[in-house]
C-alpha cells in the first residue's frame, strides 16, 4: 500500500513538474558527448556483460567507433574514466574504508554535476568496490547508488520507446545493481521499487528484474531447514558450540566444554598456549558406546571440515567399525513382554512386495560415532583429553583400545585460499581459522526474456 | 461433537453400497470352507469372527437375558445402594477433601460392596458379571468410590480369585469381602507401564528357600496408601527348561503386616480426587512362598488376565453416569427460560440430549451384553468385547459429559454445579486399565492373529499364483462390486433379527462382509509387519468397535420389539438414529429422528428406555 501510494505521488509530481522533465530532456540531448566514453568504458571493464534483446535501431542510435584514430582516442577517454571513479574511491580509501566514506564518494558525485554526467560508469565502479568498503551487504546503500540514476530521463512515453529497449544501457546498469544484490541475498525495498520506478518506469526491465527477484526471494528465504546464523559467534567455544549442535542435530546431546582455552606462563617462562576442547555427545551415543564391545577398537578421526557461511572449522569424531554381520544379535522377541498386547504377530505372512518400501539407498550401515569433538589444535595429545574426559562419564571406553587415525587434514583446503602447500604445520592449523573465498559473482544472465 | 465423531467413525466403516441382488450361490462358495471352522470354535467369542468376515450370531443373538428370580435378586440389591448414594454418598465434599470419610466406607461396606464377586461361600455376595455391571451403574455416580471399590475388586483381589489357591482363597477372601481389608493391585513402576521387561521390582529367594524379599517400588497404586494386602508383580530367577536362569515375572499377595513397606504422598490429580493413589515401596519385604499366586513365573499370565477381566464393567458404569447427568440437564434445560421459550425447545440443545440417549443406549447394550457372554458356562474368551465397550464408553463418557455441562453454559463451568466434577471425574476412564491408544492395538492385533491364522493358508497360495485360489478372489471381488447380496444368516428363514429390523440388520451384514474382506487384503498387504501401522491398525479397531455395537444395538432392541418392553418405539427410534450413524454414511436427514428422542426424554426428564435386563415375562 504503502508503495503504491509513493508511486501515485510520483506520477502526480511527474506531471506537477513539467519543467524538470523538460530539463531532463534537455540533459538527454546532451547525452551523446558522453555517450562514446561511457560505452567503451563498459565494454574494457571486464564485465561480460549480456546484452538484452534490443532492437537494431537502438544499437542504431548508439554512436559507434568506426576509425582506429576514433578508437585510440576512445582509449584514453576511457582510461580516463575508469581513472576518475576508480580514483575517487581510492582516495577516499586511503583514509578509512568505510560506510560513511563510500556514502561521501556517492554524494560527491551525486552533488558534482546535475546532469550525472558518466553516472553508469560510477555505478559499475560502485558495485565493484561495495565489498571492499563492506557494504556490499547494506541495503541503504544500494538504494543510495539507485539514487545516482537521474529520474524520468529514461522512462519511455509512448508505445515505441516502450517496444523497443529504451536505454538499454541504463538498464542493463539498473539490472546489474538488482543482480549483484541477488548474489548477496539482500531483498530489496519499497524504495529500491519506487527509485525504479522513478527511474525507469514501471515495465523497464530493472523492474522486471526487481518483481522476479521479490517473486522468488520470499520463496526460498526459509527453504534452509538448518539456517546458519548470519552472525556467527567471535569466540571459538562458542562457534564450536554452535557447530557441534548443528551436526549432531540431537537437541537431547550435551555439549562438555572439556578445556577453555587460556594462556599460561610456564616456569621457564614460555608462554604456553591451550587449546579450547568442546566436545558433544548425546544419550543414545551413550549407550551405542556403553554396549560396544570392549574388544572391537574405537577410533578417534579427523579432522573433517564444516563449513559455516565463510568460515570452515574442523571436527573430530571417536567412532567404531560396524558390527560383522556374524556378531550381531537380533533381539529375541519375548511373547511375555507387553501386558496389553501382541508386540509381533505370530504369522507365517510378510510384507507384500508391493508395501515393502524398505530399501533405501540412504542406509548406509557405516558403523556408530559415538561423540564429537572441536578443537583449535587437533594432535594427539589435546585429543586425548577430549578422551580422558569421555571416560567419566562413559566407563566403558576406559576398557576399549582407542586409535588416533588423524589426517593431516586443512592442508589441501587452506590451498585454496593461501598459495603453496605446507603453508601451516601440521596440527596448528587453527580450527576457527577464516577463510575468506572469494565470492565469485558470475554475472548471471541479468534478464531472462 | 459426538456426532462428528460417529460420522468420523462411521466414515471409516462406510463401504460400498449393495445395489442388486445376484450370484446367491456365490454366497454359498464364501461361507462353505469357513463351515469346519465354526465347527471346532464354539466357545469363540463373537468379535473374533468379524474379522473372517463372519456373524456368530449364536453368541449375540437373543440378546442374553437372566432369570425372573435373579431380577428380583439384582433388584433387592440394587434399591439400597441407590438409596445409600443418594442420600449419604456427599460427592462434593469426597472431591473437596480428596478423601472418602470413614463413614460413607462402612456404609460401603455393610451394603456387601467390597465383595461384589467373591462366591458366597467365602462371605461375598457372589454375583454374576451382569449384576456387577448392574450394581457397576450406581456405583459410578461417583468417580472417587467406583475407582476405590475397582481397584479393591476388579483388579486388587482379582488375582486371588482366578489363579489362587484354596488356601489362599479360605484365607484372604473373607476379609477382603466383608471390607476388613483393602487390596491395591502394584503392576505400573516409574519405568514400566505395559512393559513387562522394564519391571525392576526383584523378589530374591531367601537361603531356607521359605520366603522372597520384596525390593523396589511401584507408582500410581489406586488405595496404595490404605491397602492391607496387595497383589504384587516382581521378578524372580527362574530356571528354565534348557537349564538356563531366567527373570521372570511373578505375582504375590503381600499383606502391610509382613513389614518393609512405605506409602508415598498421594498424588493430587485433576479428578477421582477422593480415591487414594500413591507410591509404594518395599524394601526387603518378606513373603511367605506359599502366598506366590499360580505358579513361580507365571506372573505376566496372571496379570493380563487381571487386565483383561476387569474392563467390561466401565460400559455399564459409563452408561449410569450419562443417565444420571440426563435427569439432572433435563431439569435445568426444562425451566431455564430464553427468549421466552424454554432451553428445552431449542433443536440444537434437543440434539444434545439426543447424543447423550444414543451413547447410554449403546454403552447400555454393549455392556449387558457382553457381561451376558462372560457370564455363559464355560470358559468364553471375551477379553475384546470387554475392551471394545471400554474403549467406546470411556469416549462417549467424556463427549456426553461434555455436552452436557455444554447445556449449561457457563453455570455448568462453576463448581456450583457437579459437571466439572464429571467431568474431572470422567477424564480417568479415557486413561486407566490400558489406555484407549493401547486397548484399540490391543483390540485389532487380537483379531488380525486370529484370522491371520486362518487365512495364511490361503494367501500364502495366492502370493504363489494359484490360479483357484486367485479366481476366487477375483470372482468375491467382482461379485462385491457387482453389488452381491451377503447372507450372513441374520434375517430370513432362520433369521435371529425382528423382521422390522431386517433392512439395517442386512446393512450390518455388509459391513461385516466386507471388514472380513478388508482384514484379508490387509493380511496380504503387511503380514505381519502390520504391527508397525499403527494407524491402520486405529482404524481397523474403529471399524470393530462400530460393528460390535451395532450387533448390540440390534440385538437388543430386536428383543425389546419382541416381548414388548415399554418403550420399545423409543428404542426403535434409537436405533435408526445410531445405524445410520455407524453404520453407513447415508445421505438421510435425521433431525426428525433427534427431535422426536429429545421430546420424549425431555418430556419425562429422564432416560426412558427400559433396562436391558428388564422381562416382561
Amino acid at each position: 500500500m504503502n508503495c503504491a501510494r509513493c508511486l501515485l505521488r510520483l506520477q502526480s509530481v511527474g506531471f506537477l513538474a513539467p519543467s524538470v522533465r523538460a530539463a531532463v530532456q534537455h540533459a538527454a540531448l546532451l547525452q551523446p558527448a558522453t555517450a562514446l566514453s561511457q560505452i567503451t568504458a563498459h565494454n574494457t571493464c571486464g564485465q561480460a556483460l549480456r546484452r538484452f534483446h534490443g532492437s537494431p535501431g537502438c544499437y542504431k542510435s548508439q554512436p559507434v567507433p568506426t576509425d582506429p584514430g576514433e578508437e585510440h582516442e576512445d582509449r584514453i577517454k576511457k582510461d580516463k574514466s575508469l581513472i576518475t571513479h576508480d580514483d575517487l574511491f581510492e582516495r577516499v580509501a586511503r583514509e578509512a574504508k568505510t560506510k560513511a566514506t563510500f556514502n561521501r564518494v556517492v554524494d560527491v558525485f551525486s552533488k558534482r554535476d546535475i546532469r550525472r554526467r558518466g553516472h553508469v560508469e560510477f555505478i559499475y565502479a560502485a558495485l565493484k568496490k561495495m565489498p571492499e568498503f563492506g557494504v556490499e551487504r547494506d541495503l541503504t546503500v544500494y538504494n543510495k547508488l539507485l539514487d545516482v540514476f537521474p529520474k524520468e530521463v529514461f522512462v519511455p512515453r509512448n508505445f515505441i520507446q516502450r517496444m523497443f529497449n529504451h536505454y538499454p544501457r541504463q538498464q542493463e546498469c539498473g539490472v546489474q545493481l538488482l543482480e549483484q544484490m541477488e548474489n548477496y541475498g539482500i531483498m530489496p525495498n519499497v524504495e529500491s521499487k519506487v527509485l525504479i520506478v522513478q527511474i525507469f518506469g514501471d515495465k523497464s526491465h530493472p523492474m522486471r528484474k526487481y518483481q522476479r527477484i521479490m517473486y522468488w526471494f520470499p520463496k526460498f528465504k526459509h527453504a534452509n531447514p538448518f539456517p546458519v546464523p548470519l552472525q556467527l559467534p567471535e569466540d571459538p567455544v562458542d562457534l564450536a558450540r554452535l557447530s557441534l549442535n548443528r551436526i549432531a542435530n540431537d537437541l537431547d546431546a550435551k555439549v562438555t566444554v572439556y578445556q577453555m582455552p587460556c594462556t599460561d606462563i610456564s616456569e621457564s617462562g614460555e608462554e604456553i598456549t591451550f587449546p579450547h576442547v568442546v566436545g558433544i555427545q548425546s544419550p543414545d551415543q551413550m549407550e551405542l558406546l556403553a554396549k560396544h564391545n570392549p574388544n572391537r577398537p574405537v577410533f578417534v578421526e579427523g579432522p573433517f571440515p564444516l563449513w559455516l557461511r565463510k568460515i570452515c572449522v574442523y571436527y573430530y569424531i571417536l567412532r567404531a567399525d560396524p558390527l560383522p554381520p556374524e556378531e550381531k544379535v537380533e533381539e529375541s522377541y519375548d511373547p511375555e513382554r507387553c501386558f496389553d498386547y501382541p508386540l509381533q504377530l505370530d504369522l507365517d505372512l510378510d510384507r507384500d512386495m508391493g508395501d515393502d518400501d524398505s530399501f533405501d539407498v540412504e542406509d548406509v550401515d557405516e558403523g556408530p560415532v559415538f561423540a564429537m569433538c572441536m578443537t583449535s589444535q587437533g594432535d594427539q595429545a589435546t585429543l586425548n583429553q577430549w578422551i580422558s574426559g569421555l571416560q567419566e562419564t562413559n566407563p566403558t571406553l576406559g576398557r576399549v583400545p582407542t586409535l588416533f587415525r588423524l589426517e593431516a587434514g586443512p592442508r589441501e583446503l587452506q590451498g585454496v585460499a593461501d598459495p603453496g602447500p605446507g603453508y601451516r604445520e601440521e596440527g596448528e592449523e587453527e580450527a576457527e581459522t577464516d577463510i575468506v573465498v572469494e565470492e565469485e559473482h558470475q554475472c548471471s544472465q541479468g534478464v531472462k526474456q | 461433537m459426538n456426532i462428528n465423531r460417529l460420522i468420523a467413525l462411521s466414515k471409516s466403516v462406510q463401504f460400498g453400497k449393495i445395489l442388486t441382488s445376484n450370484a446367491r450361490h456365490a454366497t454359498k462358495e464364501v461361507t462353505l470352507p469357513h463351515r469346519t471352522i465354526r465347527t471346532h470354535a464354539r466357545n469363540l467369542a463373537y468379535a473374533k469372527d468379524l474379522f473372517l468376515g463372519k456373524v456368530n450370531k449364536a453368541e449375540c443373538f437373543p440378546y442374553p437375558e437372566i432369570g425372573n428370580e435373579e431380577l428380583e435378586e439384582i433388584n433387592s440389591f440394587v434399591a439400597p445402594v441407590e438409596k445409600f448414594f443418594t442420600e449419604e454418598v456427599d460427592s462434593k465434599r469426597i472431591d473437596h477433601e480428596a478423601k472418602i470419610p470413614p463413614e460413607t466406607l462402612n456404609g460401603l461396606k455393610e451394603l456387601g460392596l467390597f465383595g461384589i464377586q467373591v462366591p458366597e461361600e467365602y462371605g461375598g455376595l457372589g454375583l454374576s458379571n451382569t449384576m456387577y455391571a448392574r450394581l457397576g451403574e450406581i456405583i459410578s455416580l461417583d468417580g472417587s468410590i467406583a475407582v476405590t471399590l475397582a481397584a479393591h475388586q476388579a483388579i486388587g483381589l482379582k488375582g486371588i480369585l482366578i489363579a489362587g489357591s484354596e488356601e489362599q482363597k479360605a484365607k484372604y477372601l473373607p476379609k477382603l469381602a466383608s471390607g476388613e481389608h483393602v487390596a491395591a493391585f502394584c503392576l505400573t513402576e516409574p519405568g514400566s507401564g505395559s512393559d513387562a521387561a522394564s519391571i525392576q521390582t526383584k523378589a530374591t529367594l531367601s537361603e531356607d528357600r521359605k520366603t522372597y524379599l520384596l525390593n523396589g517400588s511401584k507408582i500410581w497404586i489406586s488405595n496404595g496408601g490404605f491397602a492391607d494386602l496387595m497383589t504384587v508383580f516382581a521378578r524372580t530367577e527362574v530356571v528354565g527348561e534348557d537349564g538356563v536362569k531366567k527373570d521372570k515375572i511373578t505375582a504375590f499377595i503381600v499383606e502391610r503386616a509382613f513389614g518393609g513397606i512405605t506409602s508415598g504422598k498421594p498424588e493430587d490429580k485433576l479428578g477421582i480426587r477422593g480415591s487414594n493413589t500413591c507410591e509404594v515401596s518395599f524394601d526387603n519385604c518378606p513373603v511367605p512362598v506359599e502366598n506366590v499366586i499360580g505358579e513361580v513365573g507365571g506372573g505376566f499370565k496372571v496379570a493380563m488376565n487381571i487386565l483383561n477381566s476387569g474392563r467390561f464393567s466401565m460400559g455399564s458404569a459409563g452408561s449410569g453416569m450419562i443417565k444420571k447427568l440426563i435427569e439432572m440437564t433435563a431439569e435445568y434445560a426444562g425451566s431455564r427460560k430464553q427468549f421466552g421459550k424454554n432451553l428445552s425447545e431449542f433443536g440444537m440443545i434437543q440434539e444434545k440430549f439426543a447424543v447423550m440417549a444414543q451413547n447410554a443406549f449403546v454403552m447400555e447394550s454393549m455392556a449387558y451384553l457382553t457381561a451376558g457372554m462372560m457370564d455363559r458356562p464355560g470358559v468364553p474368551d471375551c477379553s475384546l468385547e470387554a475392551a471394545m465397550v471400554k474403549v467406546f464408553s470411556s469416549e462417549g463418557g467424556w463427549i456426553c459429559v461434555s455436552e452436557a455441562l455444554q447445556v449449561l453454559g457457563g453455570l455448568g463451568y462453576t463448581k456450583n454445579y457437579p459437571y466439572e466434577r464429571y467431568l474431572r471425574d470422567c477424564r480417568i476412564l479415557l486413561i486407566f486399565e490400558g489406555t484407549n491408544e493401547i486397548l484399540r492395538m490391543y483390540i485389532a492385533l487380537t483379531g488380525m492373529q486370529y484370522a491371520g491364522k486362518i487365512l495364511t493358508g490361503k494367501i500364502k497360495e495366492m502370493k504363489k499364483g494359484n490360479v483357484g485360489v486367485a479366481f476366487e478372489m477375483l470372482g468375491r471381488k467382482l461379485g462385491d462390486a457387482l453389488g452381491r447380496k451377503v447372507d450372513l444368516g441374520l434375517t430370513g428363514m432362520d433369521g435371529v433379527v425382528h423382521p422390522g429390523l431386517a433392512d439395517s440388520a442386512k446393512k450390518l451384514e455388509q459391513n461385516v462382509a466386507h471388514f472380513g474382506s478388508t482384514v484379508e487384503n490387509l493380511l496380504y498387504r503387511y503380514g505381519k509387519t502390520i504391527v508397525e501401522e499403527q494407524l491402520i491398525l486405529k482404524r481397523v479397531a474403529d471399524v470393530l468397535i462400530n460393528l460390535y455395537a451395532m450387533t448390540a444395538v440390534l440385538s437388543r432392541s430386536s428383543r425389546s420389539i419382541s416381548i414388548g418392553l415399554r418403550n420399545h418405539d423409543h428404542e426403535v427410534i434409537l436405533y435408526y438414529t445410531i445405524t445410520i450413524l455407524l453404520i453407513y454414511n447415508s445421505p438421510e436427514n435425521q433431525d426428525e429422528n433427534i427431535k422426536k428422542i429429545a421430546r420424549e426424554v425431555l418430556e419425562k426428564r429422564t432416560y426412558v428406555c427400559s433396562h436391558p435386563l428388564d422381562r416382561t415375562f
